[in-house]
């Protein structure tokens, strides 16, 4: 199923209206911007020539100004950001089906992130937006854009100093999987590190209570590590069809991506540098590929449930 | 001297690591093996309900019935080995595969919730069990590996270690099924 944007009569009048709000906000802004570039170049001017006091003072006015604006439509511009993922990407993942709605406000928790194991640093700072739940055909799914980021504080000659450094910025897709299963299995990126730790926990000594799993398809294992509380159940989760369908999915990003399987749902990890479902401001909400870029996003994501085959029902689990 | 001595110690600890590695990797294996068992009497144990419930519906499938009781019966018998348990296991799993595509014919019996229900265990044992044989075969190489290589293959030689053959999957199931072979039973 196509969703054309271009010859969708309802979501057109939507974004038509949209449109002319973007265009009042677009144009405020860029009032205050010139303000504050004005009141800027004036003190500016005022030292080289002379008159710093004049000039801070005749400066101080256009900044002010530009500041009072930015600051008066920014209530306008949450409203608009916010109608945007409710009318026209709402709208949007009602035609994909039905079942599709957004959130904005709610996410994914930090502790449901933790959860999910798929990374081992705890969160300073958590933010999560867009949450999108919904069900194709047989099975429920949800997901919801995630930056998570942990601090480190170094001592430097004039106090410290705080850095901030993302754990993951993207998306956590979480699915009700269609087999029954009790531990927990891992699939993480092979980098330097993970494929070291591999190989230590396999050949020296295991930390915790997840064994690497070595799995017979080489593309898979060369892609992923993979940890998992019980040898057999993770072999049980990823079959020989599954490693396939898991490798086609991770051939479509741009980045690896990470999964992994824990009472009965499945989590993956798509990063992305992107932030998903964000209105444009400065520019038009009718040219297509502003919001094909969104719906093609979601669209990704309610295919997975196809591409990984969630909706094959013959394991006992309905 | 002293250095002499630390280098020894540090050979002998090398050694009992090596032992150590090997000997896990042999008994993973074993584990490995018990772990199929498991899942083999579990799908043995569905026998007896499946062929119940499909006799009540149909007497021209009575050939095939007789035949997977025989298989279960035999793998059921206490002084059985390894491979021969696996080989049974593949020719009754062959067996009811054959009698799931005859009950094509029955839409009763396809109907019955409890036939219902055995067939999805049926299909949930048998990629428990394919989990399971690939588990096995895993800690199969992982062993032979170490038994083969330098130096574990020195430690291999004085116990009399043996390489262990892997699990194969059966003939036909390899195969891809013809619609054509499936009418002309």
């Amino acid at each position: 199923m196509s969703f054309d944007v271009a010859n969708n009569v309802a979501l057109q009048q939507v974004l038509a209206t949209m449109e002319v709000e973007r265009k009042r906000i677009a144009g405020t802004q860029t009032k205050g911007y010139i303000f504050i570039a004005a009141g800027i170049l004036l003190c500016v001017i005022g030292f080289f020539v002379g008159f710093p006091i004049p000039g801070v003072i005749g400066g101080l006015i256009p900044l002010i100004y530009g500041g009072v604006l930015l600051f008066k439509i920014n209530d306008s511009l949450t409203a608009y950001q916010n109608a945007y993922k409710t009318n026209v990407i709402g709208a949007a993942l009602k035609f994909l089906d039905e079942s599709l709605s957004i959130n904005p406000y709610q996410g994914i928790e930090a502790s449901e992130f933790m959860y999910t194991q798929l990374f081992t640093n705890e969160p300073d700072r958590y933010k999560t937006e867009d949450l999108v739940t919904g069900r194709a055909d047989k099975t429920q799914f949800y997901f919801a854009e995630v930056h998570a980021e942990y601090k480190t504080v170094t001592q430097t000659k004039d106090g410290t100093r705080t850095e901030w450094h993302d754990i993951f910025k993207g998306i956590i897709f979480a699915a009700d999987f269609n087999k029954k299963f009790n531990g927990v299995t891992i699939v993480r990126p092979k980098d330097f590190g993970a494929a070291f730790g591999a190989w230590f926990s396999k050949n020296l000594f295991s930390f915790g209570s997840n064994d690497v799993i070595q799995l017979e398809n080489l593309d898979f294992d060369k892609t992923f590590v993979t940890y998992g509380s019980d040898q057999v159940e993770s072999r049980y989760i990823l079959t020989p069809a599954m490693m396939e369908r898991i490798l086609n999915l991770n051939h479509q990003t741009k980045y690896n991506i990470s999964l992994s399987f824990i009472e009965s749902r499945m989590y993956i990890a798509f990063p992305l540098n992107r932030n998903y479902f964000e209105a444009p401001v400065f520019k038009s909400l009718l040219s297509p590929e502003t919001v094909n870029e969104d719906i093609s996003t979601i669209k990704f994501m309610y295919d997975i449930v196809r591409e990984l085959d969630l909706n094959t029902r013959i394991w006992g689990k309905e | 001297m002293i250095i002499a001595l630390i280098i020894i110690g540090f050979i002998f600890l090398i050694g009992i690591f090596f032992y150590n590695s090997l000997i896990g990797k042999k008994n993973q294996v074993t584990n490995a093996f018990s772990a199929i068992d498991v899942m083999l009497k579990k799908r043995f144990d569905l026998i007896p309900n499946l062929v119940e419930v499909v006799k009540q519906y149909t007497t021209y499938e009575q050939g095939t019935l007789t035949k997977i009781v025989e298989l279960r019966s035999k793998a059921g018998s206490p002084n059985i080995s390894n491979a021969e348990k696996a080989d049974l296991d593949t020719q009754l799993s062959s067996s009811v595969k054959g009698l799931m595509v005859n009950i094509e014919n029955y839409p009763d019996l396809k109907a019955n919730t409890n036939f219902i229900n055995l067939q999805t265990t049926w299909t949930e044992s048998e990629e428990q069990i394919a989990a399971a044989r690939r588990t096995y075969n895993a800690s199969v190489t992982d062993y032979n590996n170490s038994i083969m290589m330098f130096p574990g293959s020195l430690f291999a030689g004085m116990l009399n270690f043996q390489a262990i053959a892997v699990l194969e999957t059966a003939a036909e199931e390899r195969k891809n099924i013809s619609a054509k072979e499936l009418f002309n039973n």
